[in-house]
């Protein structure tokens, strides 16, 4: 399923990571206690900045490949 | 639900649907327009949603419901619904002088500089005390600082009925003690009952709004 492409693969992990951290949210903005703030706090935010850090650093490196 | 939350959960999901047509059609991203698409997709919708959805979690934690959804809580959550004027966080909430909806945060949070953060600290370590640690029973539950002045006159200060009240001006040198803080306004003799979760059992309550 992941492209056999350099880029595109590294597109599709973030994508990946971001699409949990995005699901963990949703269901923490449904729950209503400390828990869920905590999840979406802790799993949520976590899995959010390692999808954008991924894919803001596999744009870096393609374009520092590309120059 | 409330509207905003169902705005930020409608967003959630079309960034959601948005990012899943990457990851299976990744070859889109190869034309210029794909790769705006794409850091549209995976980077400014995701932080807009996690700014958005943050915020709700930060404003939903202030709610006295997030306060009482521990079950330790429980007594004081029902000490705001005493049925005598002389219970102070009763008074306050029945009479709307806090707002009903966050009560808790209103009064129990501190109006100093970077209070709100220190109140946000103070919250996560109850939630460390209640879940990993043995948490105290609630009427052996104190503050972890004496109750500052500050946060009563933050609201008080300049109102005619605390700067002319009887008591408060029969003694000259009472208003500057505590505006100083030097004499506490919940301190014996004076708004000395609070919660007072022990007697819980022989008073009587509102049963006014919900």
């Amino acid at each position: 399923m992941l492209s056999t492409n350099s880029l595109e693969r590294k597109l599709q992990i973030s994508g990946i990571i971001l699409i949990f951290g995005l699901v963990v949210e949703a269901l923490c903005l449904l729950g209503r206690g400390p828990i869920a703030f905590m999840i979406f706090t802790g799993l949520g935010g976590l899995l959010f900045l390692v999808g954008i850090t991924y894919y803001l650093s596999a744009l870096v490196r393609s374009g520092s490949a590309g120059a | 639900m409330a509207a905003p939350t169902i705005f930020i959960l409608l967003l959630l999901a079309l960034t959601i649907i948005l990012i899943a047509v990457i990851v299976f059609r990744p070859g889109i991203t190869a034309t210029r327009g794909g790769k705006m698409m794409a850091f549209l997709v995976l980077f400014a919708l995701p932080v807009l949603c996690a700014g958005m959805g943050g915020s709700a979690e930060l404003q939903h934690a202030k709610s006295t419901e997030f306060c009482l959804s521990c079950h330790i809580m429980e007594p004081y959550g029902k000490s705001l619904r005493v049925d005598d004027p002389m219970h102070l966080a009763a008074a306050h909430f029945q009479n709307h002088r806090v707002p009903p909806a966050e009560a808790c945060y209103t009064c129990h949070t501190n109006y100093a500089m970077f209070g709100g953060v220190k109140a946000k600290l103070g919250g996560l370590r109850h939630i460390y005390v209640y879940y990993l640690k043995t948490p105290p029973a609630p009427e052996d539950i104190k503050l972890y600082e004496p109750y500052h002045n500050r946060e009563c006159l933050h609201c008080h200060a300049g109102a005619r009925s605390f700067e002319e009240g009887a008591v408060h001006t029969a003694d000259p040198d009472l208003l500057p003690a505590l505006r100083a803080n030097k004499t506490s306004c919940v301190s014996s003799g004076c708004h000395d009952v609070v919660h007072n979760v022990r007697s819980l059992k022989d008073a009587k309550f509102w049963k006014g709004s919900n």
